[in-house]
């Protein structure tokens, strides 16, 4: 069976999946979706992959019973920034999926799913630690935690 | 003098940005979205310090037209001006 033909170019780019979701985020599903659409890669499946999965913690920041977590985001800009972001820190990776839930969640819900696969564990595991980062920090983004029927924005992130 | 949001003439609201506010900002503040006059030499600067926010600037963050951007860029008629709180994302 002849091989697709491929634009040389588009080989050597980072393939990016890359979606906001207000549905429920199945990780692992997600994963094997993605992996499977990976063998289809020059080279076949990469060697390499790091996996990131962020869930709702149970407690608030102020160590109270967490009901839910509210992700707001801003339309346009946010989708842009992350398409930004994998672009530049994809560099040397051969594949990278990100979803990231917005609306409501409850405590243990996945918000954030991050892959990377490459060649290497190292360009995998930078990629991948340079993603998380930047969604954290540089993707318009804002979670409120909602306590006893009180809403309260957080500002800023947890350490690393 | 016609304030943000009062609407106007066509002709007036066509020299307008549209000022964006999001999260904690949004609330308040009160509002989310309003069109603002345009006048040469507009920054996001002379806007911040109309708005009745007590946060401080250095806290938030400027996005012009979808980019991050500074407080001093001279700004554009029809313009996408959003003022960023904290983000927390991931």
């Amino acid at each position: 069976m002849e091989a697709e033909r491929r634009d040389p170019v588009e080989a050597t780019l980072p393939r990016l999946d890359l979606q906001l979701l207000t549905t429920t985020l199945d990780p692992l599903a997600c994963l094997a979706a993605w992996q499977r659409q990976l063998v289809d890669l020059p080279g076949g499946l990469p060697a390499a992959e790091a996996h990131f999965i962020g869930r709702v913690r149970g407690v608030s920041g102020q160590g109270l019973p967490l009901e839910a977590l509210e992700l707001e985001h801003y339309p346009a800009m946010a989708e842009r920034r992350l398409q930004e972001l994998a672009m530049v820190t994809a560099q040397g990776a051969a594949a990278v999926l990100v979803r990231h839930r917005i609306g409501q969640l409850r405590p243990g819900d996945a918000i954030v799913l991050v892959a990377v696969a490459a060649d290497r564990r190292g360009p995998a595991q930078r990629c991948g630690q340079a993603l998380l980062e930047g969604l954290k920090h540089e993707v318009p983004f804002w979670k409120r935690e909602w306590v006893n029927g009180v809403g309260t924005w957080v500002e800023g992130n947890t350490p690393l | 003098m016609r304030k943000p949001g009062d609407g106007g003439t066509n002709a007036e609201a066509a020299a307008t940005v549209r000022v964006l506010l999001f999260a904690g900002l949004r609330e308040r503040t009160g509002w989310g979205e309003r069109p603002w006059p345009h006048s040469a030499g507009l920054t996001p600067h002379q806007i911040w310090s109309q708005l009745s926010d007590p946060a401080p600037a250095h806290s938030v963050r400027v996005a012009i037209n979808h980019s991050f951007a500074s407080f001093d860029t001279p700004l554009n008629p029809n313009d996408e001006l959003a003022f960023l709180p904290p983000i927390s994302g991931g």
